[in-house]
Protein backbone atom coordinates (compact mmCIF):
# COMPACT_ATOMS: atom_id res chain seq x y z
CA UNK A 1 0.00 0.00 0.00
CA UNK A 2 1.22 3.38 -0.97
CA UNK A 3 1.67 6.08 1.54
CA UNK A 4 -0.91 8.40 2.02
CA UNK A 5 -0.43 11.93 1.22
CA UNK A 6 -1.52 14.99 2.98
CA UNK A 7 -2.43 16.69 -0.84
CA UNK A 8 -4.98 19.11 0.07
CA UNK A 9 -3.30 20.37 3.24
CA UNK A 10 0.03 20.72 1.53
CA UNK A 11 -1.75 22.93 -0.99
CA UNK A 12 -3.19 24.72 1.44
CA UNK A 13 0.29 25.86 2.87
CA UNK A 14 1.36 26.52 -0.64
CA UNK A 15 -1.17 29.13 -1.16
CA UNK A 16 -0.53 30.18 1.67
CA UNK A 17 3.10 31.26 1.01
CA UNK A 18 2.66 32.24 -2.75
CA UNK A 19 0.13 34.88 -0.54
CA UNK A 20 2.98 35.71 2.12
CA UNK A 21 5.05 36.38 -0.78
CA UNK A 22 3.07 38.61 -2.49
CA UNK A 23 2.27 40.68 0.31
CA UNK A 24 5.71 40.98 1.05
CA UNK A 25 6.10 42.13 -2.34
CA UNK A 26 3.73 44.70 -2.53
CA UNK A 27 5.32 46.00 1.04
CA UNK A 28 8.60 46.33 0.24
CA UNK A 29 8.55 49.36 -1.28
CA UNK A 30 10.73 48.54 -4.43
CA UNK A 31 13.49 47.48 -2.36
CA UNK A 32 15.28 45.05 -5.49
CA UNK A 33 17.36 42.91 -2.59
CA UNK A 34 13.63 42.08 -1.56
CA UNK A 35 11.90 42.19 -4.64
CA UNK A 36 14.32 40.21 -6.59
CA UNK A 37 14.45 37.44 -4.22
CA UNK A 38 10.80 37.18 -4.40
CA UNK A 39 11.08 36.69 -7.55
CA UNK A 40 12.64 33.46 -7.00
CA UNK A 41 10.84 32.61 -3.83
CA UNK A 42 7.55 32.60 -5.99
CA UNK A 43 9.41 30.40 -8.82
CA UNK A 44 10.49 27.99 -6.12
CA UNK A 45 6.44 28.65 -4.88
CA UNK A 46 5.41 27.79 -8.50
CA UNK A 47 6.92 24.17 -8.28
CA UNK A 48 5.44 23.16 -5.13
CA UNK A 49 2.09 24.00 -7.50
CA UNK A 50 3.11 21.88 -10.07
CA UNK A 51 4.18 18.84 -7.71
CA UNK A 52 1.18 19.06 -5.56
CA UNK A 53 -1.20 22.03 -5.72
CA UNK A 54 -1.91 21.22 -9.26
CA UNK A 55 -2.63 17.43 -8.41
CA UNK A 56 -5.03 18.06 -5.72
CA UNK A 57 -8.26 17.53 -7.40
CA UNK A 58 -6.90 13.92 -9.03
CA UNK A 59 -5.75 11.98 -5.95
CA UNK B 1 4.28 -6.07 -2.41
CA UNK B 2 4.34 -1.86 -0.72
CA UNK B 3 5.29 0.09 -3.20
CA UNK B 4 8.47 2.09 -2.33
CA UNK B 5 7.91 5.82 -2.85
CA UNK B 6 11.74 6.72 -1.63
CA UNK B 7 12.28 5.81 -5.64
CA UNK B 8 10.21 8.57 -7.18
CA UNK B 9 11.13 12.30 -7.52
CA UNK B 10 7.20 12.71 -6.81
CA UNK B 11 5.58 9.81 -5.74
CA UNK B 12 2.17 11.33 -6.20
CA UNK B 13 3.09 12.72 -9.92
CA UNK B 14 4.70 9.61 -11.20
CA UNK B 15 2.12 7.12 -10.05
CA UNK B 16 -1.35 9.14 -10.99
CA UNK B 17 -3.71 6.94 -11.92
CA UNK B 18 -3.93 7.30 -16.29
CA UNK B 19 -7.64 8.55 -16.18
CA UNK B 20 -6.54 11.18 -13.47
CA UNK B 21 -3.53 11.73 -15.29
CA UNK B 22 -5.38 12.16 -18.23
CA UNK B 23 -7.58 14.92 -16.87
CA UNK B 24 -4.70 16.82 -15.42
CA UNK B 25 -3.38 16.97 -18.44
CA UNK B 26 -6.46 18.07 -20.59
CA UNK B 27 -6.63 20.88 -17.32
CA UNK B 28 -3.00 22.15 -17.93
CA UNK B 29 -3.25 22.09 -21.37
CA UNK B 30 -6.39 24.55 -21.13
CA UNK B 31 -3.91 26.72 -18.80
CA UNK B 32 -1.28 26.94 -21.20
CA UNK B 33 -3.10 27.38 -24.15
CA UNK B 34 -5.24 30.51 -22.28
CA UNK B 35 -1.33 32.16 -21.20
CA UNK B 36 -0.07 32.00 -24.52
CA UNK B 37 -3.30 33.23 -25.94
CA UNK B 38 -3.38 36.14 -23.49
CA UNK B 39 -0.23 37.15 -23.69
CA UNK B 40 1.42 36.00 -27.10
CA UNK B 41 0.78 37.73 -30.15
CA UNK B 42 2.10 35.53 -32.26
CA UNK B 43 -0.20 32.75 -30.39
CA UNK B 44 -2.98 34.58 -30.28
CA UNK B 45 -3.32 35.49 -34.29
CA UNK B 46 -2.88 31.84 -34.74
CA UNK B 47 -5.48 30.85 -32.45
CA UNK B 48 -7.55 33.40 -34.01
CA UNK B 49 -7.02 32.60 -37.24
CA UNK B 50 -8.07 29.13 -36.55
CA UNK B 51 -10.59 30.14 -34.69
CA UNK B 52 -10.27 28.51 -31.28
CA UNK B 53 -10.64 30.39 -28.64
CA UNK B 54 -9.49 29.00 -24.63
CA UNK B 55 -12.75 27.85 -23.45
CA UNK B 56 -12.90 25.36 -26.29
CA UNK B 57 -10.47 23.37 -25.32
CA UNK B 58 -12.48 20.55 -22.74
CA UNK B 59 -11.40 17.09 -23.87
CA UNK B 60 -8.49 15.75 -26.16
CA UNK B 61 -10.31 15.94 -29.01
CA UNK B 62 -10.30 19.63 -29.17
CA UNK B 63 -6.33 19.13 -28.52
CA UNK B 64 -6.26 17.69 -31.27
CA UNK B 65 -8.08 21.01 -33.47
CA UNK B 66 -5.24 23.18 -31.96
CA UNK B 67 -2.78 24.04 -35.16
CA UNK B 68 0.75 22.82 -34.27
CA UNK B 69 4.20 25.30 -34.30
CA UNK B 70 7.36 24.21 -35.89
CA UNK B 71 10.48 25.16 -36.33
CA UNK B 72 9.99 27.76 -39.02
CA UNK B 73 7.59 29.46 -37.44
CA UNK B 74 9.90 29.77 -34.31
CA UNK B 75 12.55 30.80 -36.90
CA UNK B 76 10.28 33.70 -38.94
CA UNK B 77 9.21 34.95 -35.39
CA UNK B 78 12.69 36.22 -34.77
CA UNK B 79 11.87 38.89 -37.53
CA UNK B 80 9.65 40.77 -35.75
CA UNK B 81 10.00 42.56 -32.01
CA UNK B 82 10.73 42.39 -29.32
CA UNK B 83 14.62 41.66 -30.53
CA UNK B 84 15.49 38.45 -30.56
CA UNK B 85 12.92 36.61 -29.47
CA UNK B 86 10.38 37.98 -31.67
CA UNK B 87 6.22 37.94 -30.84
CA UNK B 88 6.10 34.59 -29.51
CA UNK B 89 7.13 35.96 -26.23
CA UNK B 90 4.55 35.73 -23.94
CA UNK B 91 6.00 38.03 -20.78
CA UNK B 92 7.98 41.17 -21.38
CA UNK B 93 11.39 41.59 -22.64
CA UNK B 94 12.93 42.62 -18.45
CA UNK B 95 11.27 38.88 -16.81
CA UNK B 96 13.54 37.08 -19.53
CA UNK B 97 16.77 36.20 -17.43
CA UNK B 98 17.98 33.10 -19.47
CA UNK B 99 19.36 33.00 -23.47
CA UNK B 100 19.93 29.71 -25.14
CA UNK B 101 19.94 28.63 -29.03
CA UNK B 102 19.28 26.11 -30.93
CA UNK B 103 22.70 24.42 -32.71
CA UNK B 104 21.03 25.53 -35.98
CA UNK B 105 22.19 22.06 -37.64
CA UNK B 106 19.21 22.29 -39.60
CA UNK B 107 18.99 25.99 -40.40
CA UNK B 108 18.81 29.51 -39.05
CA UNK B 109 19.07 28.63 -34.61
CA UNK B 110 16.48 29.14 -32.81
CA UNK B 111 16.76 31.85 -29.85
CA UNK B 112 15.20 30.46 -26.88
CA UNK B 113 14.12 33.08 -24.28
CA UNK B 114 13.38 31.18 -20.73
CA UNK B 115 12.09 33.42 -17.37
CA UNK B 116 13.61 32.77 -14.13
CA UNK B 117 10.15 30.36 -13.07
CA UNK B 118 10.95 28.89 -16.79
CA UNK B 119 14.95 28.00 -15.27
CA UNK B 120 13.39 26.75 -12.19
CA UNK B 121 11.08 24.36 -14.33
CA UNK B 122 13.90 23.18 -16.52
CA UNK B 123 15.85 21.99 -13.32
CA UNK B 124 12.64 20.66 -12.13
CA UNK B 125 12.11 18.52 -14.93
CA UNK B 126 15.94 17.61 -14.93
CA UNK B 127 15.15 16.62 -11.29
CA UNK B 128 12.68 14.25 -12.79
CA UNK B 129 14.97 12.43 -14.70
CA UNK B 130 18.20 12.50 -12.75
CA UNK B 131 16.36 11.09 -9.11
CA UNK B 132 14.67 8.17 -11.33
CA UNK B 133 17.99 7.10 -12.65
CA UNK B 134 19.37 6.81 -9.13
CA UNK B 135 21.17 10.25 -8.10
CA UNK B 136 20.75 10.76 -5.01
CA UNK B 137 23.08 13.52 -2.40
CA UNK B 138 25.23 11.36 -1.80
CA UNK B 139 26.64 11.62 -5.42
CA UNK B 140 29.40 13.64 -6.51
CA UNK B 141 28.07 14.83 -10.40
CA UNK B 142 30.86 16.01 -13.26
CA UNK B 143 29.59 17.71 -15.97
CA UNK B 144 32.49 17.90 -18.60
CA UNK B 145 30.54 20.33 -21.19
CA UNK B 146 31.38 23.75 -22.18
CA UNK B 147 28.73 25.37 -20.50
CA UNK B 148 27.81 28.03 -23.55
CA UNK B 149 24.90 29.53 -25.75
CA UNK B 150 23.69 25.74 -26.15
CA UNK B 151 21.08 24.48 -22.91
CA UNK B 152 22.90 21.30 -23.10
CA UNK B 153 23.73 19.71 -19.87
CA UNK B 154 23.23 23.67 -18.33
CA UNK B 155 19.58 22.31 -16.26
CA UNK B 156 21.23 18.97 -14.90
CA UNK B 157 23.45 20.70 -13.63
CA UNK B 158 20.89 22.89 -11.34
CA UNK B 159 18.87 19.98 -10.90
CA UNK B 160 22.01 18.09 -9.77
CA UNK B 161 22.14 20.60 -6.88
CA UNK B 162 18.27 20.82 -6.31
CA UNK B 163 18.79 16.96 -5.61
CA UNK B 164 21.76 17.82 -2.90
CA UNK B 165 24.29 16.15 -5.25
CA UNK B 166 27.77 17.87 -5.39
CA UNK B 167 28.50 18.80 -9.03
CA UNK B 168 31.67 19.68 -9.87
CA UNK B 169 31.66 21.75 -13.31
CA UNK B 170 34.10 20.58 -16.18
CA UNK B 171 33.58 23.59 -18.17
CA UNK B 172 36.54 24.74 -20.41
CA UNK B 173 38.78 21.92 -19.22
CA UNK B 174 39.66 19.41 -22.23
CA UNK B 175 39.04 15.89 -22.31
CA UNK B 176 42.07 14.84 -20.86
CA UNK B 177 41.70 17.15 -17.54
CA UNK B 178 38.26 16.35 -17.25
CA UNK B 179 39.07 12.52 -17.33
CA UNK B 180 42.06 13.49 -14.57
CA UNK B 181 39.86 15.56 -12.33
CA UNK B 182 36.95 13.19 -12.42
CA UNK B 183 39.86 10.08 -11.45
CA UNK B 184 41.08 12.91 -8.70
CA UNK B 185 37.90 13.28 -7.28
CA UNK B 186 36.53 9.84 -7.59
CA UNK B 187 33.50 11.56 -9.00
CA UNK B 188 30.24 8.77 -8.91
CA UNK B 189 28.18 9.96 -12.18
CA UNK B 190 28.63 12.08 -15.43
CA UNK B 191 26.67 13.22 -18.52
CA UNK B 192 27.52 14.01 -21.78
CA UNK B 193 26.35 12.92 -25.41
CA UNK B 194 27.01 9.46 -26.00
CA UNK B 195 29.80 10.50 -28.66
CA UNK B 196 31.61 12.42 -26.51
CA UNK B 197 30.94 9.17 -23.46
CA UNK B 198 32.99 7.13 -25.95
CA UNK B 199 35.51 9.40 -26.78
CA UNK B 200 36.32 9.61 -22.95
CA UNK B 201 36.60 6.71 -22.32
CA UNK B 202 39.57 6.93 -25.19
CA UNK B 203 40.62 9.28 -23.83
CA UNK B 204 41.29 8.08 -20.62
CA UNK B 205 42.98 5.00 -21.81
CA UNK B 206 45.84 6.96 -24.45
CA UNK B 207 46.94 8.12 -21.10
CA UNK B 208 47.02 5.40 -18.74
CA UNK B 209 43.82 5.47 -16.79
CA UNK B 210 41.56 2.23 -17.24
CA UNK B 211 37.74 4.24 -17.34
CA UNK B 212 36.39 1.34 -15.24
CA UNK B 213 38.91 1.98 -12.40
CA UNK B 214 37.54 5.47 -12.19
CA UNK B 215 34.37 4.28 -9.85
CA UNK B 216 31.68 5.90 -11.98
CA UNK B 217 28.28 4.38 -11.40
CA UNK B 218 26.28 5.76 -13.92
CA UNK B 219 25.83 7.63 -17.00
CA UNK B 220 22.93 10.22 -18.56
CA UNK B 221 23.39 10.46 -21.86
CA UNK B 222 21.74 13.40 -23.60
CA UNK B 223 21.87 14.99 -27.42
CA UNK B 224 21.97 11.66 -29.41
CA UNK B 225 19.75 8.57 -29.84
CA UNK B 226 23.26 6.47 -28.62
CA UNK B 227 21.60 5.64 -25.53
CA UNK B 228 18.76 4.22 -26.57
CA UNK B 229 20.77 1.91 -29.14
CA UNK B 230 21.78 -1.26 -27.16
CA UNK B 231 24.76 -1.72 -29.04
CA UNK B 232 25.80 1.36 -28.44
CA UNK B 233 24.36 1.84 -24.73
CA UNK B 234 26.80 -1.52 -24.09
CA UNK B 235 29.68 -0.41 -25.40
CA UNK B 236 29.68 2.56 -23.54
CA UNK B 237 28.64 0.60 -19.98
CA UNK B 238 31.41 -1.72 -21.21
CA UNK B 239 34.03 1.11 -21.40
CA UNK B 240 33.01 2.27 -17.86
CA UNK B 241 31.74 -0.12 -15.89
CA UNK B 242 28.88 1.88 -15.59
CA UNK B 243 24.98 1.86 -16.19
CA UNK B 244 23.96 4.00 -18.75
CA UNK B 245 20.53 6.01 -18.99
CA UNK B 246 19.28 8.10 -21.65
CA UNK B 247 17.06 11.57 -21.55
CA UNK B 248 15.32 13.23 -24.42
CA UNK B 249 14.87 16.57 -24.40
CA UNK B 250 15.32 20.06 -26.16
CA UNK B 251 15.63 23.78 -26.31
CA UNK B 252 12.68 24.61 -27.63
CA UNK B 253 10.94 21.80 -25.57
CA UNK B 254 12.61 21.08 -22.19
CA UNK B 255 13.59 17.80 -20.54
CA UNK B 256 11.01 15.70 -21.53
CA UNK B 257 11.41 12.10 -21.26
CA UNK B 258 13.71 10.07 -18.87
CA UNK B 259 15.14 6.33 -18.98
CA UNK B 260 14.56 4.72 -15.06
CA UNK B 261 16.52 2.74 -13.59
CA UNK B 262 14.82 -0.32 -15.58
CA UNK B 263 16.51 1.06 -18.21
CA UNK B 264 13.29 -0.28 -20.35
CA UNK B 265 12.52 2.51 -23.41
CA UNK B 266 12.27 6.03 -21.66
CA UNK B 267 9.18 7.51 -19.81
CA UNK B 268 7.37 10.54 -20.99
CA UNK B 269 7.12 12.96 -18.09
CA UNK B 270 3.39 13.32 -18.65
CA UNK B 271 2.73 15.25 -15.61
CA UNK B 272 5.30 18.28 -17.19
CA UNK B 273 4.31 17.40 -21.06
CA UNK B 274 1.71 16.33 -23.38
CA UNK B 275 3.26 14.07 -26.30
CA UNK B 276 1.15 13.24 -29.02
CA UNK B 277 2.57 10.55 -31.61
CA UNK B 278 1.28 11.86 -35.56
CA UNK B 279 1.14 9.57 -38.71
CA UNK B 280 3.23 11.41 -40.84
CA UNK B 281 1.00 10.26 -43.70
CA UNK B 282 -2.45 10.37 -42.48
CA UNK B 283 -2.08 13.27 -40.12
CA UNK B 284 -3.91 10.84 -37.28
CA UNK B 285 -2.73 10.92 -33.74
CA UNK B 286 -1.55 6.95 -33.33
CA UNK B 287 -1.86 5.88 -29.88
CA UNK B 288 -1.00 1.99 -31.23
CA UNK B 289 1.98 0.53 -29.87
CA UNK B 290 5.42 -0.13 -32.04
CA UNK B 291 4.25 2.19 -34.42
CA UNK B 292 6.60 4.92 -35.91
CA UNK B 293 5.05 9.11 -36.17
CA UNK B 294 6.38 12.19 -35.52
CA UNK B 295 5.73 13.76 -31.93
CA UNK B 296 3.62 16.90 -31.59
CA UNK B 297 4.46 17.96 -28.14
CA UNK B 298 3.37 20.63 -25.39
CA UNK B 299 5.18 22.12 -22.53
CA UNK B 300 2.83 22.58 -20.18
CA UNK B 301 4.32 25.19 -17.81
CA UNK B 302 7.05 26.86 -19.74
CA UNK B 303 5.50 30.64 -20.16
CA UNK B 304 8.63 32.57 -21.52
CA UNK B 305 8.12 31.33 -24.89
CA UNK B 306 5.52 28.67 -24.72
CA UNK B 307 5.81 25.00 -26.95
CA UNK B 308 2.30 24.62 -27.71
CA UNK B 309 1.86 21.65 -30.12
CA UNK B 310 5.52 21.57 -31.73
CA UNK B 311 5.84 19.53 -34.54
CA UNK B 312 9.60 18.54 -33.38
CA UNK B 313 10.24 16.14 -36.10
CA UNK B 314 11.39 13.54 -34.17
CA UNK B 315 10.13 10.30 -34.54
CA UNK B 316 9.07 8.02 -31.97
CA UNK B 317 7.27 5.26 -30.85
CA UNK B 318 4.86 3.96 -28.32
CA UNK B 319 6.15 0.90 -26.18
CA UNK B 320 4.10 -2.58 -26.15
CA UNK B 321 5.19 -3.23 -23.09
CA UNK B 322 5.34 -1.71 -19.27
CA UNK B 323 7.78 -1.28 -16.73
CA UNK B 324 8.25 -2.78 -13.47
CA UNK B 325 9.48 0.47 -11.89
CA UNK B 326 5.36 1.77 -11.08
CA UNK B 327 5.25 4.49 -13.20
CA UNK B 328 2.24 5.38 -14.65
CA UNK B 329 3.73 7.37 -17.67
CA UNK B 330 3.98 6.11 -20.53
CA UNK B 331 6.97 4.52 -21.90
CA UNK B 332 8.85 5.39 -25.57
CA UNK B 333 10.17 2.43 -27.17
CA UNK B 334 14.22 3.28 -29.16
CA UNK B 335 14.22 6.50 -27.65
CA UNK B 336 13.79 8.88 -30.85
CA UNK B 337 14.41 6.36 -33.70
CA UNK B 338 14.88 8.84 -36.27
CA UNK B 339 14.06 12.51 -37.35
CA UNK B 340 11.29 12.96 -40.14
CA UNK B 341 13.76 14.75 -41.85
CA UNK B 342 16.38 12.49 -41.57
CA UNK B 343 14.98 9.49 -42.72
CA UNK B 344 15.13 9.37 -46.35
CA UNK B 345 14.95 7.19 -49.48
CA UNK B 346 18.08 6.08 -50.58
CA UNK B 347 17.96 3.85 -53.24
CA UNK B 348 14.63 4.02 -53.23
CA UNK B 349 14.61 2.26 -49.50
CA UNK B 350 13.44 4.15 -46.41
CA UNK B 351 16.98 4.58 -44.46
CA UNK B 352 17.05 5.65 -40.40
CA UNK B 353 20.67 6.46 -39.97
CA UNK B 354 20.32 4.76 -36.38
CA UNK B 355 20.08 1.83 -37.75
CA UNK B 356 23.77 2.00 -39.42
CA UNK B 357 25.07 3.03 -36.01
CA UNK B 358 23.32 -0.10 -34.00
CA UNK B 359 24.96 -2.31 -37.29
CA UNK B 360 28.38 -0.51 -36.53
CA UNK B 361 28.57 -0.48 -32.88
CA UNK B 362 27.87 -4.16 -32.36
CA UNK B 363 31.54 -5.08 -34.34
CA UNK B 364 33.61 -4.60 -31.14
CA UNK B 365 36.60 -4.98 -34.01
CA UNK B 366 35.80 -1.31 -34.72
CA UNK B 367 36.28 1.94 -33.32
CA UNK B 368 33.63 4.39 -32.16
CA UNK B 369 33.43 6.63 -34.89
CA UNK B 370 32.30 6.02 -38.39
CA UNK B 371 30.49 8.06 -41.44
CA UNK B 372 27.56 7.60 -43.96
CA UNK B 373 28.13 9.57 -46.78
CA UNK B 374 25.13 9.42 -49.82
CA UNK B 375 25.96 10.95 -53.31
CA UNK B 376 24.06 10.53 -56.41
CA UNK B 377 25.87 9.21 -59.97
CA UNK B 378 23.65 9.85 -62.31
CA UNK B 379 20.57 8.48 -61.39
CA UNK B 380 21.95 6.43 -59.22
CA UNK B 381 22.76 6.77 -55.44
CA UNK B 382 25.23 5.45 -54.18
CA UNK B 383 25.89 4.91 -50.14
CA UNK B 384 29.76 4.77 -48.62
CA UNK B 385 30.14 3.92 -45.16
CA UNK B 386 33.24 5.14 -43.57
CA UNK B 387 34.97 2.94 -41.09
CA UNK B 388 38.16 2.43 -38.78
CA UNK B 389 39.73 -0.92 -37.02
CA UNK B 390 40.65 -1.08 -34.35
CA UNK B 391 44.28 -1.70 -33.63
CA UNK B 392 44.99 -5.87 -33.21
CA UNK B 393 42.25 -6.68 -36.07
CA UNK B 394 43.48 -5.66 -39.04
CA UNK B 395 44.63 -9.40 -40.05
CA UNK B 396 40.80 -9.78 -39.72
CA UNK B 397 39.97 -7.01 -42.41
CA UNK B 398 38.36 -9.43 -45.19
CA UNK B 399 36.26 -11.28 -42.39
CA UNK B 400 35.21 -7.95 -40.93
CA UNK B 401 34.18 -6.40 -44.13
CA UNK B 402 31.91 -9.03 -45.28
CA UNK B 403 30.18 -9.58 -42.30
CA UNK B 404 29.91 -5.80 -41.95
CA UNK B 405 28.10 -5.91 -44.96
CA UNK B 406 25.84 -8.67 -44.55
CA UNK B 407 24.66 -7.26 -41.17
CA UNK B 408 24.38 -3.96 -42.89
CA UNK B 409 21.91 -5.84 -45.56
CA UNK B 410 19.91 -7.63 -43.14
CA UNK B 411 19.40 -4.54 -41.01
CA UNK B 412 18.66 -1.64 -43.78
CA UNK B 413 18.17 -3.63 -46.89
CA UNK B 414 21.37 -2.17 -48.82
CA UNK B 415 24.20 -2.49 -50.30
CA UNK B 416 27.30 -0.07 -49.13
CA UNK B 417 30.49 0.88 -50.33
CA UNK B 418 32.90 0.45 -47.23
CA UNK B 419 35.88 2.51 -47.08
CA UNK B 420 38.59 1.82 -44.14
CA UNK B 421 40.42 4.23 -42.92
CA UNK B 422 43.52 4.81 -40.32
CA UNK B 423 42.61 4.19 -36.73
CA UNK B 424 41.66 7.95 -34.70
CA UNK B 425 41.58 9.57 -38.70
CA UNK B 426 37.49 10.65 -39.00
CA UNK B 427 36.25 13.21 -37.03
CA UNK B 428 36.11 13.16 -33.24
CA UNK B 429 32.54 15.25 -31.81
CA UNK B 430 31.73 16.57 -28.29
CA UNK B 431 28.51 17.78 -28.79
CA UNK B 432 26.19 16.44 -31.34
CA UNK B 433 27.97 14.28 -33.85
CA UNK B 434 27.24 14.74 -37.91
CA UNK B 435 27.70 11.22 -39.32
CA UNK B 436 24.98 10.96 -41.73
CA UNK B 437 25.94 13.39 -44.83
CA UNK B 438 23.56 13.34 -47.55
CA UNK B 439 25.45 15.03 -50.59
CA UNK B 440 22.57 14.33 -52.85
CA UNK B 441 20.85 17.87 -52.95
CA UNK B 442 17.68 18.24 -53.84
CA UNK B 443 17.21 14.41 -54.55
Amino acid sequence: MATEYKVSEMAAKIAEIRKLADELDSMCGGIQAVKKNIVRLLSSTKMLELNVSDIKDFV
Amino acid sequence: MARDDSMYWNPIMETLPREKLQQLQIRKFKRIFEWAYNNSPFYRNLYKAAGIEPGDIKTYEDIKKVPKTDKGMLRDVQSRPPFPYGDMLAVPLNQVTEFRQTSGTTGTPVYQADTWQDWDWWAECWAYILYAQGYRDTDRFFVPFGYNIFVAFWAAHYAAEKLGCEVVPGGVLDTEARVMKMQELKCTAFGATPTYVLGMADTARKIGIDPRSIGIQKITCAGEPGASIPTTKKRIEDAWGAKVYDHIGATEIGAWSYMCLAQKGLHVNEGMFLVEIEDTETGEIIDTPMKNGKMVITAFDRIGKPCIRFDSKDVIRWADYDCECGRTFRIIDGGVVGRADDITKVKGVLLAPTAIEEVVRSFSELSDEYEVVVTKKGDIDDIMLKIEIRPGFESQQPDILNRLKDQLRVKTNLGYKIEVHPYESLPRYALKAKRFKDLRGDH
